[in-house]
């Protein structure tokens, strides 16, 4: 195996992995800024100077620096992807209990019912 | 013993036979609960006409969320036993009464109902084989032996009422509560029920094809925990 392809599946692991265990810590908010940043610097090296992309391809056994940022953003693109449905998810999860709160108020008030918190009905029968 | 069930039914676009259903299990249970789940039907209206109770989602949230709020609403109601069940008629009542009597026998804490013990009216032979495929992925991810994992008919008492906290809003709730079974070390026991196929069913059932967001899903959740 050469060595992008070892990185580029170390990398894509990581991405799956990181996104799905991580919680949403400060910590990994913060990486998530720096790997952004790092990226967004690689972007404008490669567009001053070309050569080096392909010097860095090169070195990681690919064949043309076009190549490897291709690799690069496709990376980026599906940890972006992941991420984002996530965060969806966990939205969407905070929208529903508050409208099954609504929903739950509204009922109550209109069957003239108090909410009992713990041992609920349990113990009237 | 009419009094000590809460019957659970979760409504979406049902209008056309939510009434009807409603008033069968209402000539045996006292309290049904329906929560509409922002249909776009008249089906709210249906529900206020029979007298169950209605819960009103503001907004179309999928079966597992109108299933978390019904069991919420229904732990404020004085009853022991819980049942869950579907709108659109194709469970039936001789089946929740056979359910209740083995969960009154306190020996177990859910009691879940199995087409494939029982028997199926109008089955597609597509759709069998996709149910059989979700059994066998559910019965991994969730570590149980069952031979319908995705069966809207449970019946279940105050223990698990408390315990259920479903996150999973559309159909993989299903995997999920299986989950919570598992986890939280729930007696269960399967028993055979009927399920007729109608065409109304049948228009309004799962598409296939959704069995592939409902394993996503299910697996995602899996991972992140």
């Amino acid at each position: 195996m050469i060595l992008i392809q070892v990185i580029v599946t170390i990398i894509a692991l990581g991405i799956v992995l990181f996104g799905l265990v991580g919680r949403q810590t400060h910590a990994t908010r913060a990486w998530k800024k720096i790997l952004l940043a790092i990226f967004a610097m690689t972007m404008v090296v490669a567009v001053l100077l070309p050569d080096t992309t392909t010097q860095v391809a090169h070195v990681l056994g690919v064949g043309r620096g076009a190549d490897l940022l291709l690799y690069m953003l496709t990376l980026a693109f599906i940890g972006y992807v992941i991420n984002n449905y996530l965060h969806q998810q966990s939205e969407k999860d905070t929208v529903h209990r508050l409208a099954r709160k609504v929903a739950l108020l509204d009922a109550y008030s209109r069957y003239n019912m108090k909410e009992k918190l713990g041992d609920e009905a349990e113990s009237k029968k | 013993m009419k009094k000590d069930v809460a019957i659970i039914i979760p409504v979406y676009n049902e209008a056309a036979v939510v009434g009807k259903v409603i008033k069968s299990v209402l000539k045996h249970y006292d309290y049904v609960v329906c929560i509409n789940d922002g249909s776009k039907d008249n089906s709210s209206l249906e529900i206020a006409k029979t007298g169950a109770y209605l819960i009103e989602h503001p907004i179309n949230m999928g079966q597992g969320a109108a299933l978390q709020t019904g069991i919420e609403f229904a732990r404020q109601l004085p009853v022991k036993y819980f049942v869950t069940f579907d709108a659109d008629g194709q469970h039936k009542i001789e089946d929740v009464q056979t359910m209740l009597k083995e969960i009154r026998t306190g020996e177990y804490d859910i009691i879940l109902g199995s087409r494939f013990l029982g028997s199926t009216i109008g089955l597609k032979k597509s759709k069998r084989f996709i149910l059989k495929m979700a059994i066998h992925f559910t019965n991994i991810t969730s570590g149980l032996r069952l031979t319908d994992t995705h069966n809207g008919l449970r019946v279940f008492n105050r223990t698990v009422a408390k315990g259920m906290q479903i996150t999973l809003s559309d159909m993989a709730h299903a995997s999920e509560i299986l989950e919570i079974i598992s986890e939280k070390k729930f007696k269960y026991k399967e028993i055979p029920v009927t399920i007729e196929y109608t065409e109304y069913s049948q228009s309004k059932g799962q598409s296939i094809i959704n069995a592939v967001n409902i394993g996503f899903d299910t697996l995602l959740r899996k991972l992140s925990k």
